[in-house]
């Protein structure tokens, strides 16, 4: 069964077509052409796919695309306020968390939920709360220290 | 697939007597069926927006927990951190945080996975399922509701609405910890919790433990009543372990084998009763017990 | 420090991969492209009786459906011609591809392979190593005689490569020893996980086709795809766009011929993108599993008399890279130490399992653990401190390792003392908690390698490299290297990089060779830019080109700063005469002589170019009651000579060591009775998480070692994935009382191992 709704991605309306079944990612993906969000596997099991409803990280491979109708969706393509990086984009960049970039756009979009609800994380909160995103280039460690330094420059 | 989204809870109902599945965060469904363990139904009822679903709330009787309160939030509820701990400890190992995030009691009892962390300590505390359906509702002991993996004792037509705690008494701790080989993103290899409560000189007076991933369902431990009137000291400590290992009935698969899970569930029964009475005497062990006391919830 | 180490490294592919804008190959889509969907054969050896395809071709929306009837019969691999693009009469791993099909979605496509009707009659699987050596034991390869294969190769039945390394006079040396210990280590195969799932996309314009994908070798893809569809080279392009990871995983010739006829066969573009499951299943790379026998003998006073082993590597079903395996691990499990008297033999054994390929470090982790683990024991039989033991014998500058090799300035030394020092080696721990040591040490690659510069007339640079990112940074380090030998900053120069059609050859991301030769190749074309930077500032500041010195984006004469003319109005010069277009190669480091060691089925591998030395010391907690370990603090230091990009080479020790953290505990494929793979998930398959991360302390041992790369630069990628689980693997014996013998040391592994040790 084909369904119309609207998908609300980064502040912008997205009128779909799809076939009810379809999950998110895919229509992210192919319909509305925001190729940002990664697939890495099937089963809520690498979070490259990460992105946040409601301001809340889902992983899109595993949460149906109707489910997300008219609710904020926010992907790796929204972070940037107009041509500037996002502190935590900047701070990925400058102490070395980017290698091959795939798990990145999960990365932030978990890193950004976890920072708007809590601005100074320990390390171990830091930790858990990037723990739903698999990297398998870095060791996590300059991850990590982003993480620590764009929580450090919000403050 | 027929897709419809509710946002009343009548509505829901509706379209479940008509057959829908209902889903809230759809996880389940969704990766069962990219999987190809079970192909999408052919009638999908989305309930995630009914607010009446969404509550905690305290009632004569102990606290109603909505069907849709999601593990994220169970974590960290005051309520249920406070008086309700070892299903707090649960919530908090799901997955992810983004899993937390999107899962619900609700969805996570109903699946009825023997594996699934919040079971054990639904049974420890008493929980009961309340089912409606369009024709009434009516609620099923946690133990009653889950007859094999991924069955329950629902009837077609019936939704999870709600899951009812009884109150806890002053000298009342719970806890849940499990096996687990990596600090996230783990499914319960095995595990237990357990529900103290003491008397003011800290003896022994009511002991439920319950144990996950050793058995078709989440098994309760029997025999515990034997216990009671004793101190919590080494020695009964070491029988909870025995009785837990000899009443498992684990299976071997890729995950461990049946003589592994069987010593190791032994292992997560004591040391659930062990935080549970640490708990019960008013020490304050942090959500989760495995994270707070290190690797596999040593003590 | 000189210019080329500058401590802030922004790497140039960064905003596209913080942004989401950067593309990956599953990103692309092309007009009119088809889904690509293969059927894989699903048992793991047994010979087709039956393949029809007719309801698969006649599913509305299919356009091509092909077997091995439709591509030419061609025989490939790069040492044992043992492989063909489809199933030809018999599988032999589950994994393997006997049909590919495009339609007009990924639904169809799937539909179609459905409704495929394949019919077997069972073979006798092969899966145990030793059994598949026996005299009597059934071939994977029954035409394995037949097939065309490397000059070097010794082969035998279900032995596809068979290499050994002798020295002295083993049976003498042993004879002579106070104490001969004998072990026996298992490790079972793993994989690389690279997070990106491959894909390819292909498309034909004429007789020419392009391909994208997301492979680590742009250039074996590329021989590939001409080997197997009998194309010539200037006739296929390959294209890599941002590539997600590979760790070998995506080295070597994969499906990029498949997809390519596909598309040839549908006139119209199409794409494959893998699943998870696939990834793990059907690519011809993934870490072996091996069987590793070690005796040493030793003298009371702590030093080696002779090493005996005897190896055999799973090859799984067909000869991909593995070829040189044989030899490597007969060097990883003899190790970096003095040994007078050696003998040992490795095998490479043919089995129904998926492939073996170059995953990060080939045969190393494993050999390292198994001879390390070995090591701890002769210490202990000694009653000697395991470290000590180690200064004592492994090797030094000046001294001849095992096979002959006599070694230039190198820093093993430097690394035991310095991984040690970064953990507190020796201190005083809870009872629950020990520290384990050990040493590796990997060759560093060398080859030819090519690269063009170009310098606009604006004086913006770019750097066309045949080098492959692979997400190390290596390729974004080459700006340093121009930007050095021109006085300019690494931000004037782009990278054009992972296209065959526009650079000149490269090995790829593989064997931790970028730098190493592909920095030679980019410093020789700037030298080139640089001497007509030179005769242009020479004519224009009338000075001898001898005087003219390239520093901060001007030319000037020496001793007189102030006699100066910019790069970038030197450029504009050149655009209205003599282009500034430059192409290095340079001379690859040759193999250092061996003596006194003869080795059979010798692929090269015994003599080490550039070796590279590690030491890992690490801090575990085990909870005894369950067998589960955690890693709480790794020491890793390195010599892996100059070190170029400081940022870079942290996150390649980072990333290493968790990499070996995984193989060490948690990471394992899992075989049911017919040779599947029971684990094929990455649930069920454990990545380490950011929560499992131990704190990891790095110490470099910079020596700048000649006859090396770039400033005295070895490779670095794989080294650090070397020795991490065998120092995980000594903390924990020195906790149980005895090692674990199997790999990956599993929570339930430890605890057997434990409940042994009670027992006994």
């Amino acid at each position: 069964m084909s369904i119309s709704i609207n998908l609300n991605v980064n502040g912008v309306d997205y009128p779909v077509t799809i076939d009810a079944g379809r999950n998110l990612v895919s229509v992210l993906r192919t319909e509305i052409g925001l190729t940002g969000t990664k697939e890495g596997c099937d089963d809520c099991e690498c979070g490259a796919c990460m992105v946040l409803i409601d301001g809340q990280p889902v992983n899109s491979c595993s949460y149906l695309a109707a489910q997300a109708a008219d609710r904020p969706i926010s992907t790796v393509e929204g972070v940037m306020t107009g041509d500037d990086l996002h502190p935590l984009q900047q701070a990925l960049l400058d102490e070395g968390g980017v290698q091959c970039g795939f798990c990145t756009p999960g990365m932030i979009m978990s890193a950004t939920a976890l920072l708007s609800r809590n601005a100074s994380p320990t390390e171990e909160e830091i930790r858990i709360g990037l723990s739903g995103n698999l990297c398998r280039c870095t060791g996590y460690v300059k991850i990590l220290a982003a993480v620590q330094a764009a929580a450090a420059q919000a403050r | 697939m027929n897709f419809t989204i509710a946002t009343t809870l009548d509505d829901a109902l509706a379209a479940v007597a008509a057959g829908a599945r209902p889903v809230a965060g759809g996880s389940d469904l969704v990766v069962g069926a990219r999987q190809g363990k079970t192909p999408l139904p052919d009638f999908v009822v989305a309930i995630d927006r009914i607010d009446a679903l969404g509550g905690i709330d305290a009632t004569a009787n102990g606290v109603r927990v909505g069907a849709l309160v999601t593990h994220a939030r169970l974590e960290v509820d005051p309520t249920i951190v406070g008086a309700y701990t070892g299903l707090a400890d649960a919530s908090a190992l799901v997955g992810s945080p983004s899993t937390r995030n999107v899962g619900t009691i609700g969805g996570n009892v109903m699946n009825a996975s023997p594996a699934m962390d919040t079971g054990a300590p639904l049974v420890v505390l008493g929980a009961e399922v309340e089912l409606q359906s369009t024709t009434g509702s009516r609620r099923v002991a946690i133990g009653e509701l889950w007859t094999a993996p991924g069955r329950t004792s629902a009837q077609a037509g019936e939704l999870c609405v709600a899951v009812h705690l009884p109150p806890r008494t002053a000298k009342s701790g719970s806890a849940y910890v499990r096996l687990e080989y990596r600090r996230a993103m783990e499914i319960a290899v095995v595990g237990a919790a357990a529900s103290v409560e003491l008397d003011s000189s800290g003896t022994l007076v009511a002991l439920a433990v319950s144990l996950t991933a050793v058995a078709p369902t989440i098994i309760a431990v029997s025999g515990t009543d034997a216990l009671l009137g004793r101190a919590i000291d080494a020695a009964l400590l070491a029988e909870i372990a025995e009785l837990a290992s000899r009443q498992a009935a684990p299976i071997s698969d890729l995950r461990a084998s049946d003589t592994y899970r069987r010593h190791c569930v032994g292992v997560m029964a004591r040391r659930a009763v062990d935080a549970a009475a640490r708990r019960a005497r008013g020490e304050s062990i942090a959500v989760p017990v495995n994270r707070s006391l290190g690797i596999g919830a040593a003590s | 420090m000189t210019a080329a180490t500058k401590p802030r490294f922004i790497r140039a592919d960064g905003p596209d991969k913080v942004t989401g804008s950067g593309r990956y190959t599953a990103d692309l889509t092309l007009t009119g492209m088809l889904a690509a969907k293969f059927l894989y054969a699903g048992v793991a050896h047994a010979r087709i009786t039956k393949l029809d395809v007719s309801a698969a071709r006649a599913v509305p929306g299919v356009m091509a459906v092909l077997t091995n009837d439709d591509v030419p019969d061609v025989r490939f691999g790069p040492f044992v011609q043992d492989r063909t693009l489809f199933a030809r009469d018999v599988v032999r791993f589950e994994g393997e591809v006997i049909a590919a099909v495009a339609a007009t979605t990924a639904a169809i496509a799937q539909q179609a392979v459905d409704a495929i009707i394949v019919e077997y009659e069972p073979l006798p699987l092969v899966t145990d190593l030793e059994t598949a050596l026996g005299a009597d034991s059934p071939l994977v390869h029954t035409e394995w005689a037949a097939y065309g294969a490397a000059d070097v190769l010794v082969r035998d039945r279900n032995d596809a490569s068979f290499s050994s390394i002798s020295k002295g006079d083993v049976d003498a040396g042993l004879a002579e020893a106070d104490h001969v210990i004998t072990s026996r280590y298992v490790a079972d195969g793993s994989h690389a996980a690279p997070i990106e799932p491959r894909a390819v996309v292909a498309q034909w314009e004429g007789n020419k086709v392009t391909i994208w994908t997301s492979t680590q070798v742009p250039f074996d893809a590329r021989a590939g795809v001409c080997e197997t569809l009998g194309l010539p080279a200037n006739r296929v392009r390959i294209i890599v766009p941002h590539l997600g990871g590979g760790f070998g995983g995506k080295c070597g010739f994969h499906y990029e011929a498949h997809v390519a006829a596909l598309a040839r066969a549908a006139k119209r573009p199409v794409r494959l993108v893998f699943s998870r499951r696939e990834e793990f299943l059907a690519p011809d790379r993934r870490r072996e599993g091996m069987v590793i026998d070690i005796t040493t003998g030793v003298r009371n006073d702590g030093s080696i008399t002779a090493r005996k082993a005897w190896i055999a590597i799973d090859n799984g079903a067909y000869t991909a890279d593995s070829g040189f395996f044989s030899q490597l691990a007969a060097m990883h499990v003899s190790g970096p130490y003095r040994i007078p008297n050696l003998h040992v033999a490795a095998h490479l054994v043919y089995t129904n399992h998926q492939p073996s390929g170059s995953v990060r470090a080939p045969t190393a982790p494993q050999s390292c653990w198994a001879i390390e683990s070995h090591t701890d024991e002769v210490a202990a039989v000694l009653g000697m401190d395991p470290v000590d033991f180690r200064r004592r014998n492994a090797v030094d500058t000046g001294v001849e390792g095992p096979s002959g090799q006599t070694y230039g300035e190198i820093g093993v030394q430097q690394c035991i003392e310095e991984a040690t020092k970064l953990v507190g080696y020796g201190r005083a721990l809870p009872d629950d908690e020990a520290i384990g040591v050990a040493i590796g040490w990997w060759p560093s690659f060398s080859v030819p390698s090519g690269a063009y510069i170009k310098i606009d007339g604006d004086g913006s640079g770019q750097i066309i490299t045949g080098a492959q990112e692979c997400g190390t940074g290596s390729v974004m380090t080459l700006r340093q290297l121009a930007a050095e030998e021109l006085g300019m900053d690494p931000e004037d120069f782009q990278l054009i990089y992972q296209d065959t059609s526009v650079a000149p050859y490269d090995m790829g991301a593989t064997g931790s060779q970028t730098v190493f030769n592909n920095g030679r190749a980019v410093m020789a074309a700037a030298g080139q830019i640089a001497e007509q930077l030179k005769a242009l500032a020479a004519e224009h500041l009338e000075a001898s080109p001898a005087d003219i010195v390239l520093a901060d984006g001007h030319a000037h004469v020496a001793g007189t700063p102030s006699s100066t003319v910019s790069i970038t109005e030197l450029a504009g010069i050149a655009a209205g005469g003599e282009l500034l277009i430059a192409h290095g190669s340079g001379t690859p480091p040759s193999a250092p002589a061996l003596v006194g060691s003869s080795c059979v089925g010798d692929v090269g591998m015994a003599s080490f170019v550039a070796p590279q030395f590690s030491c890992h010391a690490v801090r575990i907690r085990l909870d005894r009651d369950t067998g589960v370990v955690r890693v709480l603090e790794v020491g890793a230091a390195h010599d892996s000579g100059t070190i170029i990009n400081e940022t870079g080479a942290l996150g390649q020790i980072q990333g290493g060591v968790m990499m070996g953290i995984g193989q060490a505990l948690t990471e394992g494929t899992l075989y049911d009775d017919q040779s599947r793979q029971r684990n094929a998930a990455l649930l069920e398959y454990k990545l380490q998480t950011c929560a499992d991360s131990p704190t990891i302390h790095t110490h470099f041992v910079q020596i700048n070692t000649p006859n090396a790369g770039p400033h005295g630069a070895k490779g670095l990628a794989e080294a650090p994935n070397v020795a991490t689980a065998a120092a995980i693997s000594n903390a924990l014996a020195k906790l149980l009382g005895a090692p674990v013998r199997r790999l990956p040391m599993t929570a339930e592994r430890v605890w057997e191992t434990m409940s042994g040790t009670d027992h006994s």
